[in-house]
């Protein structure tokens, strides 16, 4: 029985992930969620934003790991064109611009959002660190056009932005380093004010940037996105991945768990 | 003269960006756009070395019909789709995102959600509390893992209520992350950084060359 508990075979874990990810799925459960301080703080920043603000949105993530970053997106976008906030998307990625466009577009439609006006997309540039540098002396120099090919010195909300200067937070929403470099780069050299939303694997790395206040805010994957709808009182995507991610945690635990109390067992019965 | 040009080059651009860094003279500043501007022109450059390696790979594993070389088939038949589609028609044609939204997305994704059964499966094979450092790893997972989600609160609030700590989990999670995590990985940065300068130093110098190849 303990030998059984200690070698559970691989395919039976698998099929209980997932019948433990599909059934929260299709239905959901409405878990009490706390909202911690680091989002906590990203959302009051931005609230406190003054109308016509703007901000700059970088999707640096891939299809790959869009399940975490892009409810966080998501609620960002709403929060900000509720507040009349201007929003700059653009990606460090090559392969992002059109996941990025596509739910810049979408949001904006629900919130009755102008592109040129309260939001417009810039695409991708080749050379992460370049981009970000070149960014802080001009704009214009790294991307002459927007997404759609318009020169951006036509585009109404570009009029009065030529650098950073201009920009009152950068949101850099994460599947990589790409935070370390905003912050190494923006913030250390063009006093950038930087915030992150991360997916779940690199939270940890973000934490000396939060208390030395580099970041002035941080989403921590889906509890991240979930905590903002929470704020936003508009419950999204995070709130349902969440719900299914409480459940596949508890599997992973009782499964550890179990397989350590018959560990111990048998290690005692072997000495 | 193949090794002294880059060696010279990069010691001139290299002393020149640390001016730059430390100096806001408008010359200075000057120089330092300058070569970002130049930056970003030759950053395009790479992605083409990059597709060039990428044939290149892919091309010797078709000829020497190498283990699975029938894979390279469908690197080079999503390669040339794509570019026969994106680059006349930009990536905003219908077909482009229709085979960007339908085919990469579901299968990067696809690819990623796999983890979640692979990290189940190593989960438990691997933490076991066999020594004090494991268990102390073992514990702070699991506290983490149950912070990270609302029904690790929602479980001690309702089981553990003669506890006076609400939102236990959460909190104690939002402890190790504040506190043990911020020390390690506060240590990790700086031993990293100060590398990275000793090694920056070297090459602007001329003392490590393995950039250049050939294995000197």
């Amino acid at each position: 029985m303990l030998e059984k508990l200690m070698n559970i075979d691989r395919r039976i874990i698998f099929i209980l992930v997932a019948v433990v990810v599909i059934i929260p799925t299709l239905i959901p459960v409405n878990l009490p969620t706390t909202v911690s301080e680091p989002t906590q703080k990203l959302y009051d920043y931005i609230d406190a934003l003054p109308p016509e603000s703007t901000i700059i949105m970088a999707f640096d993530y891939g299809p790959s790991s869009l399940a975490e970053p892009e409810p966080m997106a998501k609620a960002v976008l709403r929060h900000c064109f509720d507040k009349d906030i201007r929003v700059i998307g653009m990606t460090l990625y090559a392969n992002t611009p059109t996941l990025a466009d596509n739910l810049m577009q979408k949001i904006a439609t629900e919130n009755n959002a102008i592109y040129g006006e309260d939001y417009i997309f810039l695409g991708y540039r080749p050379g992460a660190l370049q981009v970000i540098l070149g960014m802080g002396t001009n704009i214009a120099s790294v991307y002459e056009t927007d997404y759609n090919g318009t020169a951006i010195t036509e585009i109404p909300l570009m009029e009065n932005i030529t650098n950073y200067d201009q920009i009152d937070l950068l949101l850099d929403l994460a599947a990589g380093s790409s935070t370390d470099a905003w912050i190494i780069y923006a913030n250390t050299r063009y006093d950038l004010k930087i915030a992150a939303g991360v997916t779940g694997v690199i939270i940890a790395q973000m934490y000396p940037y939060l208390q030395t206040g580099q970041l002035v805010g941080l989403m921590p994957g889906y509890l991240g996105a979930t905590e903002y709808e929470k704020l936003l009182n508009v419950p999204g995507d995070g709130t349902i991945g969440l719900n299914t991610a409480s459940f596949i945690h508890l599997l992973i635990i009782g499964i550890v768990v179990l397989c350590n109390i018959a560990f111990f067992i048998h290690r005692r019965r072997e000495e | 003269m193949r090794r002294q040009v880059p060696l010279v080059l990069c010691f001139l651009f290299g002393i020149a960006m640390i001016v730059t860094q430390f100096s806001p003279h408008s010359a200075s500043q000057k120089v330092y756009e300058e070569v970002i501007d130049w930056n970003l022109i030759i950053m395009p450059f790479v992605l083409i070395l990059a597709v060039a390696t990428l044939i290149q790979t892919h091309l010797t594993r078709i000829q020497r019909r190498v283990e699975h070389w029938q894979y390279s088939l469908f690197v080079f038949a999503g390669l040339i789709t794509m570019v026969v589609i994106g680059i006349p028609f930009g990536p905003q044609n219908s077909a482009f995102e229709w085979l960007y939204n339908n085919v990469q997305v579901p299968m990067d994704a696809t690819m990623f959600s796999l983890l979640a059964f692979f990290i189940a499966s190593a989960a438990y094979r691997a933490f076991r509390a066999r020594a004090f450092e494991a268990t102390l790893l073992l514990i702070s997972a699991i506290i983490v893992m149950v912070g990270n989600v609302p029904i690790g609160d929602y479980i001690w609030n309702s089981v553990m209520s003669w506890i006076p700590l609400e939102d236990g989990p959460t909190k104690i999670r939002q402890w190790i992350l504040d506190v043990p995590n911020l020390a390690a990985r506060r240590g990790i940065i700086l031993g990293v950084s100060l590398g990275v300068i000793s090694q920056s130093i070297r090459i602007i110098l001329g003392i490590e060359r393995s950039y250049l190849g050939g294995g000197d």
